[in-house]
């Protein structure tokens, strides 16, 4: 469904070419739970931009349905994120003035979903707070919030990057579970440094220095 | 496309709350921001409110000139220079000449005193008519009605109009002319005999009154005309027949050219000081929006993120900024009405001052203010979307 194809992220460091992902290649199956495990400066962010569309490959291509993500205008990348893709990030980033269930429709701007984000948010504990504001919930809830907008729309792939690293371990598990429960039909692709975290990973590839280390 | 949207439908969960099933609309973040949009509001509320009130006030000092002596759209002043036994040749003159009609011609004599403004004291006229000329002026100045009586022929006594017994405090049996005034100087004590209920400001006293105590020995030709068409052309013919000969020609137009010219180079520094107001209240409004907007990446790299666009965020910033502009203006049109009506009751009336509450003139001066606040506001957001990079947001490069 999404196709890696010998993709390179390239930065400029001081004149010298710096590879934040250098030809990697990899394909998002149907359904299934990817991790992509590797330490810290690897290229996993880099990775995960490249395979949303959220930055533009160096050189390769990546493609989606069979269709190049870089042949796209920003608003057809634009509207397929909002459509076809779900994000977690790193820190459990809301709108500080909508309520939790304000913030989740965020992510379906097409309206008349309040059941489908209650339902998601009552999956996710959440069915006492769904009016909270995110000040007045904890760095847990949030990003359970988080997963609740990631998880919206029936999204076909859900990306999240490092979705446990504001957490504790058992928070950090407890909400990598709840996405894996969730996803409906969805694929789910995390990376992440810490491979407790990918348990329930159908498939593992693993990152160093931007490069895929063994072939999956 | 929901961003644009500007009222943000709202539904019910099955907890009875109240959600916004577009929480993006633009209205959204104003009501749930008041924190930031009440004192954005204020501060065009005030500007504009500042704005129309001075250029009112300003405007209230020529428009008390043309109030003052919207008397004289009544007639066609004729005076001789140099020998004041040709009034009468000159009327007959201008009888047998005239090409418009002349409804009356009224013979006068006048002497000064002042009544106050804003700025001080401006002179004004009483004139003295012949007995049968008396109802027939006031009525020409639109007289409704007449408390008292007219001033007897010869007689220390005067007629004067509403604006001027509110304007110089006066009553019935009052003094209008005396012995120890310095301003309205006459050797009787002429007191205030009738009050006529018009508009227009009039004194009048009897003719025989000023032969026989005042100078000059000049008799003044007043020529009305049936209508104020009329009058006006009548003002024009008689100029220019007597142009180049000594008669001088009063006309009302004379009193707006003079106005204007004596307020041009007052409302050139009005100008000048209005612009420099604009200019800063726009920078101060500018320096506020960019920080505003600043505060914002987040939202806004997030959103980007999840799939909005530019142009979508863009569009709903400038929503909200013509919202905000647009709503502060108009609120400060309005306090700025308040605020001239307060002026107008505690201040202007009381003296007969004018004052124009609906000044078009005035709010017209304060359309540059959301004008130029719209464009800096849009600028620094469009300038801020340019170079914008969601990434740098999620990945915390950026606050
Ligand atoms: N904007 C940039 N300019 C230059 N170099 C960059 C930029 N962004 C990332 N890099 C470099 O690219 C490499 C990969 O970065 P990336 O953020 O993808 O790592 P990561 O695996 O996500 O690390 P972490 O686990 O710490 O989040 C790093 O060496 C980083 O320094
Ligand atoms: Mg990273």
């Amino acid at each position: 469904m999404l196709k890696v194809n010998s993709a390179s992220l390239v930065y400029q460091d001081q004149g010298r070419d710096l590879f934040a992902c250098r030809e990697v290649s990899l394909e998002v199956r149907e359904n299934e739970f990817l991790g992509i495990l590797g330490p810290s400066g690897s290229g996993k962010s880099s990775l995960l931009y490249l395979m949303s569309g959220l930055k533009t490959p160096s050189s390769g291509q990546i493609t989606f349905d069979g269709k190049p993500l870089s042949g796209m205008d920003d608003a057809s990348r634009a509207n397929l994120r909002l459509k076809e893709f779900g994000f977690v990030f790193q820190q459990p980033y809301l709108l500080g003035y909508l309520s939790a269930i304000e913030n989740v429709l965020v992510a379906q701007p097409s309206g008349g979903t309040i059941e489908s984000a209650t339902d998601l948010l009552t999956n996710l504990g959440l069915a006492n707070k769904l009016h909270r504001l995110p000040h007045e919930l904890s760095g847990g809830e949030r990003q359970r919030v988080c997963v609740a907008r990631a998880l919206m729309g029936n999204p076909r792939v859900i990306f999240a990057d490092e979705p446990t690293a504001s957490l504790d371990h058992k928070n950090g598990v407890a909400v990598v579970n709840l996405l894996n429960d969730l996803r409906g039909k969805g694929a789910l692709v995390m990376v992440t440094h810490d491979p407790t975290m990918l348990e329930r990973a159908d498939r593992i590839v693993r990152l160093v220095d931007g490069h895929i280390s063994e072939p999956d | 496309m929901s961003v644009r949207s500007v009222d943000p439908p709202a539904a019910k969960t099955s907890t009875g709350r109240r959600v916004l099933t577009r929480p993006l609309a633009a209205t959204t973040y104003l009501l749930r921001n008041a924190g930031k949009s009440i004192p954005l509001t204020a501060v065009i509320v005030l500007a504009v409110m500042l704005v129309a009130g001075i250029i009112s006030m300003i405007n209230s000092i020529p428009l008390s000139i043309r109030v003052i002596y919207n008397y004289s759209r009544e007639f066609t002043g004729i005076t001789p220079r140099g020998d004041a036994a040709k009034t009468q040749p000159i009327l007959d003159e201008i009888k047998k000449k005239s090409p418009i009609p002349i409804e009356r011609i009224i013979v006068c004599r006048t002497t000064a005193t002042v009544v106050q403004s804003i700025v001080g004291k401006w002179p004004f006229y009483i004139a003295g008519l012949e007995q049968n000329d008396l109802q027939y002026y006031l009525d020409r100045q639109g007289s409704k009605s007449l408390e008292g009586r007219l001033p007897a022929a010869g007689k220390p006594e005067a007629v004067i109009s509403r604006p001027v017994a509110q304007n110089l405090g006066l009553k019935l049996g009052s003094e209008l002319l005396g012995p120890e005034k310095d301003d309205g100087f006459s050797p009787n004590s002429v007191k205030v005999v009738g009050i006529a209920d018009t508009e227009r400001w009039v004194m009048l006293t009897s003719i025989e009154y000023l032969q026989d105590f005042h100078f000059p020995p000049i008799d003044i030709g007043i020529l009305c005309a049936p209508t104020p068409a009329e009058q006006s052309k009548l003002d024009l013919w008689a100029e220019k027949y007597f142009k180049g000969r000594p008669v001088a020609v009063l006309a009302y137009h004379q009193v707006e050219k003079d106005t204007n010219d004596m307020f041009a180079t007052l409302y050139q520094i009005l100008n000048v000081v209005i612009g420099t107001l604009v200019l800063v209240i726009t920078t101060m409004m500018g320096m506020l929006m960019n920080i505003y907007q600043s505060q914002r990446l987040v939202e806004f790299g997030l959103l980007q993120a999840l799939g909005y666009t530019k142009k979508q965020l863009l569009s709903r910033v400038v929503i909200e900024t013509v919202l905000v502009v647009v709503f502060g203006w108009l609120l400060g049109l309005v306090a700025a009405y308040g605020l001239l009506n307060v002026a107008k009751r505690t201040l202007m009336d009381p003296k007969a001052f004018a004052l124009n509450v609906l000044d078009p003139v005035a709010y017209a001066y304060s359309i540059p203010l959301p004008i130029a606040i719209l464009i800096v506001a849009i600028a620094t957001v469009v300038l801020r979307f340019r170079k914008f990079d969601p990434i740098g947001v999620v990945e915390r490069r950026i606050v």
